[in-house]
This record gives C-alpha cells, sequence and structure tokens, in this order.
C-alpha cells in the first residue's frame, strides 16, 4: 500500500521546495533595493532582508508555501485522507513552515520533508503491539471486535486467532454474530480449518451469553486470548448499539478492537467516532488495505479515532495480515532518497 | 444520504436570499461550500471541480429567466448539474433475464442478491438465484438461508471449487426460472485470477445485466475500482448499498461516472425488503430539501392494499386519527416513519425528533388505545376531554398519560403534514420557508 500517496508526496515536496526557492530567491534583491519596497510590502520583507544580512538565512513566507499546500490538500484528499484530518496536517505543515529560517547552503528538501513527516507522525499516532500487550497482561485477554456491516470483522477475528496461535498463544473464538444468515457457518470454518476451539449456539440467540460461554470456557481451560466476533452493526442503530455495550458488560472485554476497511471514504471518520463513543475503542484494525494502494484511510482513521492502529488485513489468506507500526508507514511514504 | 450536504448548501443559498443583482462573490462562496461539502461526501475531486467549475460559469453568465430570483436561478443551476452529476437511473426490466452481480468484498453482494430476488418476485416474476461464491465459508449457507424465507429456489454446491462449473450446473437446473441472479465471490481490481473469473462467467452466461454493488462508504477508490471492473464485464448498472448509515454514497458516484451507467437500486436496511428503486430526479429533490412525493406514492401502491393512506387527504390537511390508524396498521409494510417521512416534500425542515423516536412496540400501543375510541373520536380528535381520555385509558388497559402522549403525537404529525400543503413546485423553496418559519 501506499504507493499512490508516496508518489504523489514526492511531487509535491519538489513543488514545497520549488516555490520556496524562488521565493526566497525573489528576495534577496541587493538590500538597498528592498529598503525601497519594504515599507509599502510587508514588514516580513524587511525582517527576511535583515535576517538575510545578519544571519545568513532565508525566512519562509506563508505566501510562498500557500500554493504548494493547496496542492498537498488535493492530493491528500484525492487519496482518502478526510477533511478534517487533511486540515490538521496542512496547518501543522503550515505551522511548521511558516517563519522558519532556512540557512543558505541548507537542501530545501530535507526541511520539507521533516514538515511533513512530522506532520503525518503526529497524525499516526502509536502503533499497538498485541504481543506484548498479551505478554504483560493476565489471562485470559478478551478482546472483542466491532464496526458496520462488511469490514470484515469475521475474516480479522480468523487472521488475528491465526497470528497469536502462530505467535505460540492458545486462542478460543466467540461466534458473537448470531445474526447475518450464514454467520456461523463461516467463522465455524475458519476455526475448524484453524485447528481453534470455537464457542457457538445457534443463530439468532443472545450474542452476550455466547462470549460470556466463550470467557468462561476460556478461564476454565486457561486459554490465553478469548477473540469474540460480533454482528456488523450501523452505529445510528440504537437498539444494535445498546446490544452491543450489554455484550461489553456482559463479557468485560480487556480490548475493543474496531474493525474498518482500508477504502472507506469520509464516512469512516464519523462511524469511528460513533463507535467510539457508544462502547470505546482501544485499538483499531484496518481491513482490505490491499484494495487500496494509498492508504489515505489509515491515516484518517488512527488521527481521528485518537486510538493505536493494530493491524492491517491485506488479503484474503490467514496470513494477510500485518502488525501495524507508524515509523514504518513514514518510512513506505518517503523512502530514503537524496 | 447526502443530508448534510443538503443543509450546508441551504446555508449557503441563504446568502443568496433577497438579492436582485448576482454576486460573483456570493456565488463563489456558494460553490465553495458546494465543494467542500461534495468532498465530504466522498464525491470524486475531479468531478466535484468540474461540477463547480460549471456551476460558476452558469449561473454567472447565463441570465436569470423571467419572474426568477437570484436564488432561484442559482439553485436551477445546481440542481441541474447534480442531475448531470448523478446521471440517469439505470434501466430494469422486468422479463427474463439474467443478472450477473459483481462487487468488492463485503459490499454486500449476498444480501443484495437476495433483495433483488425478492423484488423481482413481488414483480411476479419466477426467480431464482445461483450462489458462485466458493471462497467465503458460510456464502451458501447465507443465500440459502435468505432464499429460504421468501421461497426462492437457490442453487449453490458448496463441495465444488470451480463457480464456472456451479453456475453452468445452476443455469441447467434452474431451467425454468424467468430471473436468475448470480451471486459472485468479492474482488478487487487487483486480485487478476478473480477479474479473470468474473469475465470467464460473463461470457459463459452472458448475463443481461451485469450489476456493480457499491458501499455507501466507498471513497475515492470506488473510481479506480469500477473502472477495472468495467473494463473486464463493462457494466449496466450500479446498486449502491448500505445508505442507512451515515455514507453519503459520493464514491457510488464516481462510479457511475465511470462505468457510464446508471444507479439501479438503493439498499437502506437489513430486512430484504430494504431495497429502493433509484430515482435521479427525487433523489436530487430530496438532496435540496424539497421532498420526493413519487417515491412515497409508489412505496404506497406496492404494499398498501386494503387498508390504504388517502395521500392526497392527508395533503389537504385532512389528517384525523382515523388516517394515523391506518398509518400505523401499515407502517410495518412501508419502512419506518422516517424513511417515509423523508419523502414528503417538508423541505427537509426539522420535525420534532418525537415524531420519529416510536418504536414499534409504542406503535401497537397506540393502535390498542385508539381501538377504545369512539368512532366521533378518531374522526374529530378535539372532542377528546378530560373524562374522554380517563375512559380510553382504563378501555385500553393504559394510563391517562400515554393516552394524552398519543394525542400529542398526533398533534406533531397533523402539523407536519399541514406544511406540506400547497408545497407545489419544486423551486418555491422560498415560500416554504416562510410557511415554516413560523413553526
Amino acid at each position: 500500500m501506499f504507493e499512490g500517496l508516496r508518489a504523489k508526496l514526492q511531487k509535491v515536496q519538489t513543488g514545497f521546495a520549488q516555490s520556496i526557492q524562488s521565493g526566497s530567491s525573489e528576495e534577496t534583491p541587493l538590500p538597498g533595493k528592498a529598503n525601497q519596497t519594504g515599507e509599502e510590502k510587508s514588514p516580513s520583507l524587511l525582517g527576511k532582508v535583515k535576517v538575510l544580512i545578519t544571519d545568513r538565512e532565508f525566512l519562509i513566507d506563508e505566501k510562498d508555501i500557500n500554493e504548494p499546500l493547496f496542492e498537498l490538500e488535493m492530493i491528500l484528499l484525492e487519496n482518502d485522507v478526510a477533511l478534517p484530518v487533511t486540515d490538521a496536517i496542512i496547518s501543522h505543515v503550515r505551522t511548521e513552515l511558516t517563519g522558519k529560517r532556512r540557512k543558505i547552503g541548507e537542501p530545501v528538501d530535507t526541511i520539507v520533508e521533516t514538515a511533513l513527516k512530522n506532520a503525518i507522525l503526529d497524525i499516526l499516532g502509536n502503533g499497538f503491539d498485541l504481543i506484548s500487550y498479551i505478554r504483560g497482561h493476565e489471562r485470559p485477554v478478551k478482546i472483542l471486535f466491532t464496526g458496520v456491516n462488511g469490514t470484515g470483522k469475521t475474516t480479522t477475528v480468523a487472521k488475528v486467532a491465526s497470528f497469536l496461535k502462530k505467535n505460540g498463544f492458545s486462542v478460543v473464538i466467540g461466534a458473537g454474530d448470531t445474526f447475518r444468515a450464514g454467520a456461523l457457518e463461516q467463522i465455524d470454518v475458519h476455526a475448524r480449518r484453524l485447528g481453534i476451539k470455537i464457542i457457538q449456539h445457534q443463530a439468532g440467540g443472545d450474542p452476550s451469553a455466547v462470549l460470556f460461554d466463550a470467557v468462561q470456557y476460556a478461564q476454565a481451560h486457561q486459554v490465553d486470548a478469548v477473540l469474540a466476533d460480533t454482528a456488523g452493526r450501523f452505529h445510528n442503530r440504537v437498539n444494535l448499539m445498546n446490544q452491543l455495550d450489554k455484550i461489553r458488560r456482559v463479557m468485560k472485554p480487556d480490548l475493543i478492537v474496531y474493525v474498518d476497511e482500508a477504502v472507506a471514504g469520509n464516512d469512516a471518520v464519523v462511524r469511528a467516532h460513533e463507535f467510539e463513543r457508544a462502547v470505546g475503542a482501544d485499538a483499531v484494525v484496518l481491513t482490505k488495505a490491499d484494495m487500496d494502494p494509498k492508504g489515505g484511510a489509515a491515516i484518517s482513521i488512527a488521527h481521528t479515532i485518537g486510538k493505536p492502529l493494530m493491524f492491517l488485513g491485506t488479503g484474503q489468506g490467514y496470513d494477510d495480515i500485518i502488525p501495524f507500526s507508524p515509523e514504518r508507514v513514514v518510512a513506505d511514504l518517503f523512502p530514503e532518497g537524496p | 444520504m447526502l443530508d448534510r450536504l443538503g443543509t450546508s448548501l441551504k446555508d449557503a443559498l441563504k446568502k443568496l436570499a433577497g438579492k436582485t443583482v448576482i454576486d460573483r462573490a456570493a456565488v463563489e462562496e456558494l460553490v465553495r461550500d458546494l465543494q467542500r461539502a461534495l468532498l465530504q461526501a466522498d464525491v470524486n475531486v475531479k468531478l466535484v471541480m468540474q461540477l463547480s467549475q460549471a456551476i460558476k460559469t452558469r449561473s454567472l453568465d447565463e441570465a436569470p429567466q423571467k419572474g426568477m430570483t437570484v436564488r432561484e436561478h442559482v439553485l436551477r443551476i445546481v440542481y441541474q448539474e447534480l442531475v448531470n452529476l448523478v446521471g440517469v437511473s439505470g434501466e430494469v426490466k422486468l422479463g427474463p433475464q439474467k443478472i450477473l452481480m459483481a462487487g468488492l468484498q463485503g459490499s454486500g453482494k449476498t444480501t443484495t442478491t437476495a433483495k433483488l430476488a425478492r423484488f423481482f418476485q413481488r414483480k411476479g416474476l419466477k426467480t431464482a438465484v445461483i450462489c458462485a461464491d466458493t471462497f467465503r465459508p458460510g456464502a451458501f449457507d447465507q443465500l440459502s438461508t435468505l432464499c429460504a424465507k421468501i421461497n426462492i429456489p437457490c442453487y449453490g454446491d458448496p463441495a465444488l471449487q470451480d463457480a464456472r462449473v456451479i453456475v453452468k450446473n445452476g443455469l441447467k437446473s434452474l431451467g425454468t426460472a424467468e430471473v436468475v441472479i448470480i451471486d459472485t465471490q468479492g474482488r478487487h481490481a487487483l486480485e487478476e485470477d478473480l477479474i479473470q473469473e468474473i469475465i470467464d462467467l460473463n461470457a459463459m452466461t452472458q448475463a443481461t445485466h451485469r450489476w456493480l454493488v457499491i458501499d455507501a462508504a466507498l471513497g475515492q477508490q470506488a473510481r479506480d475500482q469500477a473502472k477495472r471492473f468495467h473494463d473486464a464485464i463493462s457494466i449496466d448498472g450500479v446498486i449502491i448499498t448500505k445508505m442507512d448509515g451515515t455514507a453519503k454514497g459520493g464514491g457510488a458516484l464516481s462510479a457511475v461516472t465511470e462505468t457510464r451507467s446508471g444507479i439501479v437500486f438503493i439498499g437502506s436496511g437489513e430486512t430484504i425488503e430494504d431495497l429502493e428503486r433509484f430515482e435521479p430526479d427525487s433523489f436530487i429533490s430530496r438532496l435540496l430539501g424539497m421532498g420526493d412525493l413519487k417515491a412515497l406514492v409508489e412505496r404506497a401502491q406496492e404494499t398498501v392494499t386494503d387498508s390504504e393512506i388517502d395521500i392526497n387527504a392527508m395533503m389537504r390537511g385532512k389528517f384525523t386519527l382515523r388516517d394515523m390508524y391506518k398509518q400505523l396498521e401499515a407502517l410495518n409494510k412501508m419502512g419506518p416513519l422516517k424513511q417515509i417521512m423523508s419523502m414528503i416534500p417538508l423541505g427537509n425542515i426539522e420535525v420534532p425528533g418525537e415524531v420519529y423516536d416510536v418504536t414499534s412496540t409504542k406503535m401497537a400501543r397506540y393502535r390498542t388505545i385508539m381501538d377504545s375510541m369512539t368512532a366521533t373520536e378518531l374522526d374529530d380528535p378535539s372532542v377528546l376531554s378530560g373524562s374522554r381520555i380517563q375512559r380510553i385509558a382504563m378501555g385500553s388497559g393504559t394510563l391517562p398519560e400515554e393516552v394524552r402522549e398519543l394525542i400529542k403525537y398526533y398533534k406533531n404529525m397533523k402539523r407536519a403534514l399541514k406544511g406540506v400543503r400547497g408545497a407545489g413546485g419544486k423551486f418555491n423553496m422560498q415560500r416554504m420557508m416562510k410557511r415554516f418559519g413560523g413553526m
């Protein structure tokens, strides 16, 4: 992922560099000429010249970067970065660049790249390391998966189960989606293929009861982790959100993991917020990241929900899941270059 | 969908109210607001730029028609350009046909397949479905459970790995069905082997329609994904699903542009009946806060047979408890009140929240209370005095407060409907605003 955004960002970096470069070169005339126009224009011009003379530095002016900033905004939006998040990144870059003094000879690229990197790192927050969480926590660790319909909760549960099993933990799955036709069969097949114990009741049953039983089973059999699947629900359905709240009260999860898809647009932010409000969320899993070579939604959700990303789902196989780390994303977006 | 777009658009239009000359600054501001709103709704960036440019140029260049205020003039242009953007509604024939469903993982293909089967079944066509999803565990169970509920034959074979073989056998065994809907596995543009599979399925079945199912929440990706599907099997219709959430479906508009097709249906709920035909015109009307009578009447005709609601009487403002009783009776069939109300041209005026916040259990209780009323009371609720309320409460085994609550609900409802009266043509929003100003 991120290929699209990476290429675009590189382009906009050069845009910044050029416009700062040209901005600076325009504003480096002889001191005498600058003094003539200095009073009519803005005082910043005078300051700029002063800086030039005294410190041998350039001052980056806001108007030098306005155009590339607008370009950056469009690029971020086009890459599914949500509007408020785009605004946050832009203002971060703007504050960091405006009024910044650039030493003569210091490459502009570095300044711009650092500003962008900082902005994105700031937006992404920290990742969530599930393995060390489980290691440092009393067993069983109860993990509840939530999210809207069709984001891939059940598949994610199977993938995480397989991931934990590979890392030497014992796992039990609670089949909490008793509503959607075929959901029980789906998770049952996954569990059988992975050789993982599954607790389920019949279709239409109370999900709280199923998940309670799953927790009981885990306690009785010293299982390390309980993964609780739930039915997809929309955040604007009060009854369904109440049901989720009941599940939370009954099974008392240690972690609530919100699952959404990386290809979702601006609505991702709305619903992430609503889920966070209704039942809370400790970590986020983004699925279908392989569909989107851009990855803007990842950046958006990480920022809005203010919760760390735990995994990225990147395909249909059980191993298509990668633990998320912000440093890796930034390294991916800005490959070490000139 | 696009509710919020409607609101912010209205805010922007307010600034044009009362102006007699077209004000460049005001138009530019309107266009900027429109841009932000559309981007927020996940409409493709390039489409938004095209649209806003067109609106700007036309608003400033074209002279307003005689008798039209500046606001009406701009509103008309915005409306026309949006209609252009949304495109025409995809064609749905009521005859023998094969429909191939395509879409990304988790976009709602299987649920929509069942809903479509129900749609054609209700139109009196012999319908059957084939489950060609050989990958996702439980896919066949899901589809066959849904189909069993509505008595639709469902062909599938979880033991087989090749979707092509399943479809071939399925078409053979479902020979007599008029409408065959083929549900396929979710796939995305970068999965070459799966794209090849759907190309093969399309060639083999010679499907009449190839419909692309798009999640309303899909973002800017919609364009690229739709393009790949279109290149592979030339999509001729788009279905937007999960419109009951807060997503605005702007991504689907990109898909429509990319495939040069139209939106055929909108999925807006989890039950099998929650599928609406897409009407671009009424869709835009709703979007601009001008309600959509057509869809309401259509829906009412289809579901309400014996206990008809006299929409026209309601529109004339003659709305008694008896009408409300019938309405409550029909409600289960017609869908949630809010959905219906959103189709009545209330100019998107805030109807008091309590009108909507009535759960189905409360509805049932209201009906019980009304069963204890006399004919006079039902026809003329103004006669309801304290002692009558007492009697009704006793008779229906409820509390007087509940009876009062019902009367309050009725009054709210009546007031809301009264506003509809005389809403008339499409562009007299101003008049409607005034009418509701006092509410």
